[in-house]
């Protein structure tokens, strides 16, 4: 017989674990949106492959919100 | 390789050892002497020794080594400037300060990756050197004084009352305007924060992603690092370049308010470049 309450362990590794399964979804999201419409940019007029510099700006704003999750997992005790 | 390995299995027995903060050597007068500040004066002084013999080995044709290098970084900077603000008068003026904040991270971005800094060299049980930008009060600094002379540029450039409309735009009866200026001034905090946490964060996860992916490797250690040491190095130089041109763009935005008052202009320019498109396309 199964009782929940004799289930132990750390319940701070699951919360990590799954702090960072959704916290990593959006900036996946994010970059992935920034990529497919800069390749679009690119299909549609090849010239504009030349703004690739401000595209990794871009990304790297979106990135900071994958890196504040994922430093979580060293503050988070 | 195999004598890497040796020296990771001290590493593995133990697991891996991680640092978020900097730690603290000793004190001078109460004042707290870190490892990353002790990193921090090796790297300034590295790159002032490292300009000036450059500079004064600037001839019209490029002997090559270490000129090059460092006149194809300020020529990229001064051409990102002449982008962004528009002109070369501009870039011109403005260029000293950039080109020096991204040579100092580059640097220190990259010097991080040597081996030495880290966990290798001890000093009392604690680690002599730690990279400059992975330390959170480092890179605060460096956008505090990067936004703070900003705001002085800007104001130098527009007045001190311009500059202020810039964040309260809008007719000054209505409530709303001051509203929005001071969400607008949250979001110059915002921008700090931002700045400071984004250059923080890539390094020091970098610099843990390394140390964690050494521990797994155990005896193949230098093979499971190349990956990711090849991507740091990539990583260091972006983010110099990414921190150098957010604050060119927030430079550029607190400028150019002064000469935007005219919209009507701005829609012909639009239509132009739209036709322009459409000519090109068909």
């Amino acid at each position: 017989m199964l009782y929940l309450s004799e289930i132990t362990g750390s319940l701070d590794i699951l919360g990590k674990g799954i702090m960072m399964g959704f916290g990593m979804i959006g900036p996946g999201i994010g970059v992935g949106l920034i990529g497919a419409s800069f390749m679009n940019a690119v299909g549609r007029n090849p010239e504009a492959a030349k703004y690739l510099g401000q595209i990794l700006v871009f990304v790297a704003v979106v990135e900071l919100m994958a890196l504040l999750v994922f430093a979580s997992l060293f503050i988070i005790k | 390789m195999m004598a890497f390995g040796a020296f990771t299995k001290f590493a593995a027995e133990t697991g891996p050892t991680v640092h978020i903060k900097p730690q603290t050597l000793f004190d001078v007068n109460g004042w707290p002497i870190t490892n990353s500040m002790i990193f921090a004066w090796i790297c300034s002084v590295l790159i002032v020794v490292i300009l000036i013999r450059v500079a004064r080995r600037m001839t019209i044709r490029p002997k090559g080594g270490l000129t090059q290098f460092v006149e194809a970084g300020s020529e990229f900077i001064s051409n990102l400037l002449e982008g962004a603000l528009g002109g070369k008068e501009k870039a011109l003026k403005y260029g000293p300060y950039f080109a020096t904040m991204f040579f100092f991270i580059a640097l220190s971005n990259l010097l991080g990756l040597m081996p030495g800094v880290g966990e290798a060299l001890v000093y009392h049980d604690q680690p002599f050197l730690r990279a400059f930008t992975a330390d959170l009060n480092a890179t605060l600094a460096i956008s505090v004084v990067s936004l703070s002379l900003v705001q002085y540029f800007a104001i130098r450039e527009s007045g001190f009352i311009k500059h202020l409309r810039h964040y309260f735009a809008g007719k000054l009866w209505n409530p709303l305007t001051y509203f929005v200026g001071i969400y607008e001034v949250f979001g110059e905090f915002i921008r700090l924060f931002s700045l400071a946490l984004r250059l923080f964060l890539n390094i020091a996860i970098g610099e843990i992603i390394i140390t964690v992916f050494a521990y797994l490797g155990k005896n193949v250690a230098p093979l499971t690092d190349l990956p990711f040491l090849i991507l740091e190095l990539g990583v260091c130089l972006l983010q110099a370049y990414i921190f150098v041109m957010l604050s060119v763009t927030y430079l550029s935005l607190a400028i150019k308010h002064s000469d935007d008052s005219h919209e009507a202009k701005e829609d012909v320019k639009y239509d132009s470049l739209t036709e322009m498109a459409v000519s090109s396309s068909s």
